[in-house]
């Protein structure tokens, strides 16, 4: 029976590596803990020792392929056994490649392991499912919808020509995303090392062939491509000058992700597909904060502090996730255990416009007076925008509150900051018509919304725990009783 | 964590302070000795990491050797990069099992100490999720790039002291487009440390970060000696001036 070489755990918040190459070729003997493969997190390269003397049997996972960590990326025939003995078929090879080109297409960013999970401020993330297990049932257990494999496939031996090979892997993804062949590719002068074609000039053709179809398409495509050309002796009109409108500009605008959006998008990704997304609702009567605010605002800013909503809600959540212990936490990396946090460090959403998203995360708020942590959060929120924050700042976040209402949002369902198990949402305070004592007044009104992982915290808990948020925004004097 | 060992190389061409490096982590992952920092100084060179991310040269191969710039691809994780004088180059040799084998931990704690160096210059430098190193409002001061071998790390990251910013215009540093590098010396003027003193700075940060008992500096002679390696014969007058 050959053994089975995985991704090794590389760390508690390392989901994925990127094989930046293989040290060993398939046949070659090697001995036990001699260099077999290098895998790349991040700016971190580590060689994978071989587990134990033999003969390298197979290698299912090619160079530049990104895969989850416990993915099987070769097979070792230990002593004793013959190479053509192992079950590594062709076909099981072939099978794996595809996947991992598939794991690879859904998470193109081969150093965005770390970087996924600290986009939005985490510790563990539970990557899903990976398990050392057999080769056959192996890449079926990746979580990765199926796909076609194209044949530009990003780094894999088996199909990769010579040509090819010349190109980098950003170019190729490039050339797969938009069905870009290869004999387009060769056609385009490179401005590379050599006129390699570099990812800027693929870009640069791509936006000159959507504009001029016809004269950038080779030969073989421009029969069908061609557009038909206002001759002069063609129909003037509507279709001379829709034709005409188009030309002028191009339509269509290919923007390459930024490393951060290709983070925010795995995690994202990611969120939902571990966590079991459940979200409800629940609204506030805001007279008594709002009050506060207006009394307070005017003298703390004399003194530099800027007091914003965020202060209530984060201590309305503190005292809150203090009763309900069960939703300031985690699901532990396996996915097996609940890790219930006695500390409390909530996280923020701090939109950053076109640098997009990031929750770094308040320290120990259950310490801080509603002054500290106005001052904290504007220091927090100031510094994520300026690109100043800590590596402490996006770790051992417990919980997080996103508010929508800053850009005018009156309700959300917010995507849960994964390994934590919730997240709340606050909005923007609405004058509304409510009943009070059967009159119909105007009231200053907020919607609180919850998303929640039902995988660990039940209705009863998450919708308990909203109202007593709630409850504590629209009597803040139980702040003095309770807290 | 018992004692980490520093040392300032003094003047050391790239190829030999590899040698140096790959000689020390044997010995570590054998346990004869224990953890290292190496300061080597450089003269310029660049070095690629693994899978160069795309063509990062914006000079053709003619210019550098013009310029007598060396190029070295190295089993370190990250791209392309320069180092050379003005630059504090520092390499940590860890014994990363003693660490969880936690590969980003021991990013972050790399990140962190340098942060912590220049907060110490009033410098506020942070980090920018995604882009592993240390920035300063915008700008890319320190780069980062380990490898790893039998869990021992090598390599390790290069803060810009005060470089000859002008050969990062031969790269695209890291692989990435548009970026601005910047140095100790540009933000901080007359004001700026002297390369020995953010050395002892950020060395001071390092053990601490990483929560060493004991920090103490050895002569070049004794980093060759445990490696098993000698020192190239024609430095050892530059090596006595930098110490």
């Amino acid at each position: 029976m050959p053994l089975s070489i995985v991704v090794p755990q590389l760390g508690e918040s390392v989901a994925e590596g990127t094989v930046s190459k293989w040290l060993k070729a398939v046949g070659d003997r090697v001995r036990k803990e001699e260099p077999l493969v290098e895998i790349q997190t991040d700016k971190i390269n580590v060689e994978i020792p071989s587990p134990a003397e033999g003969t390298l049997a197979s290698i299912t996972v090619a160079e530049g392929t990104t895969v989850l960590v416990g993915t099987e990326i070769a097979t070792l025939a230990t002593a004793g056994e013959s190479v053509g003995g192992s079950p590594a078929s062709p076909v099981a090879g072939a099978a794996a490649t595809a996947s991992s080109t598939e794991a690879r297409a859904a998470a193109p960013a081969s150093t965005g392991a770390s970087g996924s999970a600290r986009a939005t401020a985490s510790a563990p993330t539970p990557a899903p499912a990976a398990p050392s297990a057999t080769p056959a049932s192996r890449p079926a257990s990746l979580p990765v919808a199926a796909s076609v494999a194209s044949a530009y496939s990003g780094g894999n031996g088996a199909n990769v020509t010579p040509a090819e090979r010349n190109l980098s892997p950003s170019v190729r993804r490039i050339m797969r995303e938009q069905n870009v062949g290869l004999d387009e590719v060769t056609a385009i002068r490179g401005s590379g090392v050599a006129g390699r074609v570099t990812r800027d000039d693929l870009l640069e053709y791509l936006q000159s062939r959507a504009t001029r179809p016809a004269a950038a398409a080779p030969a073989a495509a421009s029969a069908t491509a061609q557009r038909p050309v206002p001759a002069a002796s063609g129909p003037p009109g509507f279709l001379g000058a829709a034709t005409a409108a188009t030309a002028a500009g191009a339509r269509e605008e290919i923007v390459p992700f930024t490393r951060v959006r290709r983070l925010i998008a795995e995690n994202m990704v990611k969120a939902k597909h571990t966590a079991a997304h459940t979200h409800c609702f629940d609204e506030a009567e805001m007279a008594a904060i709002v009050a506060l605010r207006r009394e307070w605002a005017p003298k703390l800013e004399t003194q530099g502090v800027k007091l914003t909503y965020m202060p209530f809600f984060i201590k309305a959540a503190v005292l809150a996730l203090r009763e309900f212990p069960w939703v300031n936490g985690s699901v532990s990396p396996q996915g097996d255990a609940m890790i219930v946090k006695k500390y409390y460090n909530i996280g923020l959403a701090v939109g950053r416009g076109d640098k997009g998203l990031i929750v770094p995360n308040l320290k120990d708020c259950d310490r801080k007076n509603l002054v500290q942590l106005a001052t904290e959060v504007n220091d927090l929120a100031a510094r994520a925008r300026a690109d100043r924050l800590r590596p402490d700042d996006i770790q051992g976040g417990t919980f997080s509150i996103t508010n929508a209402g800053v850009y005018g949002a009156i309700n959300s369902s917010p995507v849960i900051n994964v390994p934590e198990v919730a997240i709340l949402g606050v909005h923007r305070i609405v004058e509304r018509p409510v009943i009070r004592d059967g009159q119909i007044v105007a009231r200053p009104m907020m919607n609180a919304s919850i998303g929640f992982d039902h995988r660990v915290v039940d209705g009863e808990l998450a919708v308990k725990f909203l109202r007593r948020v709630c409850e504590l925004l629209e009597r803040p004097e139980l702040l003095w009783f309770y807290a | 964590m018992p004692t980490l060992t520093a040392c300032a190389l003094g003047r050391l061409p790239y190829r030999d302070g590899l040698r140096l490096q790959e000689a020390l982590v044997r010995a570590r992952s054998d346990g004869e000795t224990g953890d290292w920092l190496l300061y080597p100084d450089h003269p310029p060179v660049l070095t690629v990491g693994r899978n160069p991310s795309e063509d990062n040269l914006r000079v053709p191969v003619e210019t550098l050797d013009r310029l007598g710039i060396e190029r070295f691809e190295v089993a370190r994780g990250g791209d392309i990069t320069w180092h050379g004088p003005g630059q504090l180059v520092g390499y940590a040799i860890l014994d990363l099992t003693a660490r969880d084998r936690d590969l980003h931990r021991f990013l972050r704690d790399l990140e962190r100490s340098l942060i912590a160096t220049l907060e110490g210059l009033s410098l506020p430098a942070g980090i920018v999720p995604g882009r592993t190193g240390v920035w300063l409002s915008g700008e890319k001061i320190a780069s980062i790039g380990v490898a790893v071998r039998r869990w021992v790390s090598y390599h390790g990251f290069a803060l810009n002291v005060h470089p000859d910013l002008k050969f990062f215009k031969l790269i695209h540093p890291c692989g990435l487009r548009g970026i601005e590098m910047t140095s100790i010396a540009a933000r901080l003027g007359s004001r700026a440390p002297g390369l020995e003193q953010v050395r002892v700075r950020t060395t001071n940060h390092l053990a601490e970060t990483f929560g060493y008992r004991a920090l103490r500096w050895a002569e070049p002679d004794e980093a060759w000696r445990t490696a098993g390696e000698t020192a190239p014969e024609h430095l050892s007058s530059a090596r006595h001036a930098a110490a």
